[in-house]
């Protein structure tokens, strides 16, 4: 059955807006998200991860499915689910502006290998892109809560990072018969693992903690933006979206 | 001051250095400023497109050090960073080996030889590995860098409706001075893998007549690259794992 992803989206993004003023249509805009992925999935008899509009809808969607439970920890939900929502919101319009693939995967593609390896992948810059948000928070509010919230969902975003980069390696050995290979993709995520590892060190130093690591949690999701996005976009690799 | 205690000042302070957290986040620092480098130098010169074709080693020594200086000292700060991870560790292990919650010592430990394991894995990769490309037909036969013989008996190709390729196999047979030492089936993610070699099938094509591109690799260095990413995985999961025990009890 041919979905119109349209009409969901755009109902997603208004039960989102008015998530600022009840939470329960956060979680409506959430349910939609979710919903058209699972059609999505059920169209095209895999996961949705290839392409730019499917990437840029499970990113959206993994804003929301980390931002969700982290917010119910904070004492103030609405300041930290505002810049979140509105985030996620961005995303989803992303994704409307590129076409979906809906083309079968090729067969290199087909593997439980490379379906985690992406879906790891986008989760981590989900909890980074949550890091950057509590960072600002923090450098606005200097509440100490936000920055040692940063600090884990750093810690948590690193991990899932690192299993996706290993599940990586995984693939790529038996796809292409290397662990690793040179291109811009690889190197910039190596970037973006030594920057959050330069944070994660840096970190346990007193004079690190605070509005040094707040600003290091922001600037992170920049590479994480130029990783998943700039790379695609704008140079040649085997890597694209 | 004798030159013997002068000598033995120095060691002393060069492992301070060495044992330093500050000593790790300089390097790291610097580290990420050679490889940005390197990520706006690498798509601008066209003899980066061979790093692919030859063991790291081979093609840096080869290649002009005015594009591969970066390289050269990323490799210097690593193994700065390598003595670093090592000496700290050691001395995490010793001083905290009493420690109440060993465990929450141990972790980012483990965590720090898994990333040496790695390290060492492309150390290995660096010098020892191997690729070749070559056009194989069915019942084309090649000889390969270990002496053995190998028969492509047979290309298959999956198509659907549309014209697009669904799923390929390709069917190999191993030789040795004229003897049959085993017939092996080379499917997408799943090479042929014998005696130190992997054979990867990179391209197929089935019209006029099936033919595919394939690759003969080694990469010795992948068994310490998987060793060295299960120590770090089980690390940070051990990692966080005390983390959120000690946050619960926090809460208690």
């Amino acid at each position: 059955m041919p979905i119109n992803p349209v009409f969901i989206v755009i109902l997603s993004a208004a039960l989102y807006i008015f998530g600022y003023y009840r939470m329960p249509f956060v979680y409506g805009g959430f349910f939609l998200q979710l919903a058209y992925m699972v059609l999505r999935g059920i169209d095209l008899g895999r996961l949705p991860l290839i392409g730019p509009h499917d990437t840029l809808f499970f990113l959206s969607a993994s804003f929301m499915l980390f931002g969700i439970p982290v917010s119910l920890s904070l004492e103030s939900r609405q300041r930290f689910l505002n810049p979140v929502t509105a985030i996620t919101v961005c995303f989803m319009l992303l994704a409307m502006l590129a076409r979906p693939h809906n083309y079968p995967l090729p067969p290199v593609l087909k593997t439980f290998w490379f379906e985690v390896h992406v879906a790891f992948s986008f989760f981590s810059y989900a909890l980074f892109g949550l890091a950057a948000v509590l960072g600002a928070l923090y450098l606005i509010s200097r509440d100490e809560e936000s920055e040692i919230l940063q600090y884990k969902m750093v810690l948590v975003g690193y991990f899932l990072f690192s299993l996706a980069m290993i599940l990586g390696g995984i693939w790529a050995y038996y796809a292409w018969g290397t662990y690793w290979l040179w291109t811009p993709k690889e190197l910039w995520t190596v970037i973006l693992w030594l920057f959050y590892s330069f944070y994660l060190h840096a970190r346990l130093r007193q004079w690190w903690a605070g509005r040094p690591a707040a600003i290091l949690g922001i600037a992170g999701f920049g590479i994480v933006m130029f990783t998943y996005l700039g790379v695609s976009l704008l140079m040649k690799s085997s890597h694209t979206f | 001051m004798g030159n013997e205690q002068k000598d033995t000042k120095v060691l002393n302070n060069l492992l301070k250095v060495f044992l330093s957290l500050r000593t790790a986040i300089w390097l790291l620092m610097a580290l990420l400023c050679l490889l940005l480098y390197g990520a706006v130098v690498m798509p601008a010169n066209e003899e980066f497109l061979a790093l692919h074709t030859a063991p790291l080693f081979q093609w840096i020594t080869e290649s002009p050090p005015g594009i591969t200086w970066w390289l050269w000292a990323a490799i210097g700060v690593l193994s700065l960073l390598t003595a670093n991870t090592l000496l700290c560790s050691i001395e995490s292990v010793v001083k905290k080996k009493s420690a109440r919650q060993w465990m929450l010592v141990m972790a980012p430990q483990v965590a720090h030889i898994g990333f040496l394991f790695i390290l060492l894995a492309h150390l290995v990769s660096g010098y020892g590995s191997f690729k070749g490309t070559a056009v194989v037909y069915e019942n084309a036969g090649l000889r390969l860098p270990n002496g053995n013989d190998v028969l492509f008996r047979k290309i298959d190709v999956d198509m659907d409706s549309a014209g697009y390729m669904k799923d390929w196999a390709v069917y190999v047979e191993y030789f040795k001075d004229g003897r049959s030492l085993g017939s092996d089936r080379i499917l997408p993610n799943s090479p042929s893998l014998q005696d130190g070699l992997g054979i990867f099938i990179k391209n197929i094509r089935f019209l006029p007549y099936p033919v595919a591109m394939i690759e003969v690799c080694k990469e010795p260095g992948a068994v310490w690259a998987l060793t060295g990413g299960i120590l770090f995985m089980a690390g940070m999961m051990t990692l966080l794992f005390y983390k959120i025990k000690k946050e619960e009890a926090k809460g208690v």
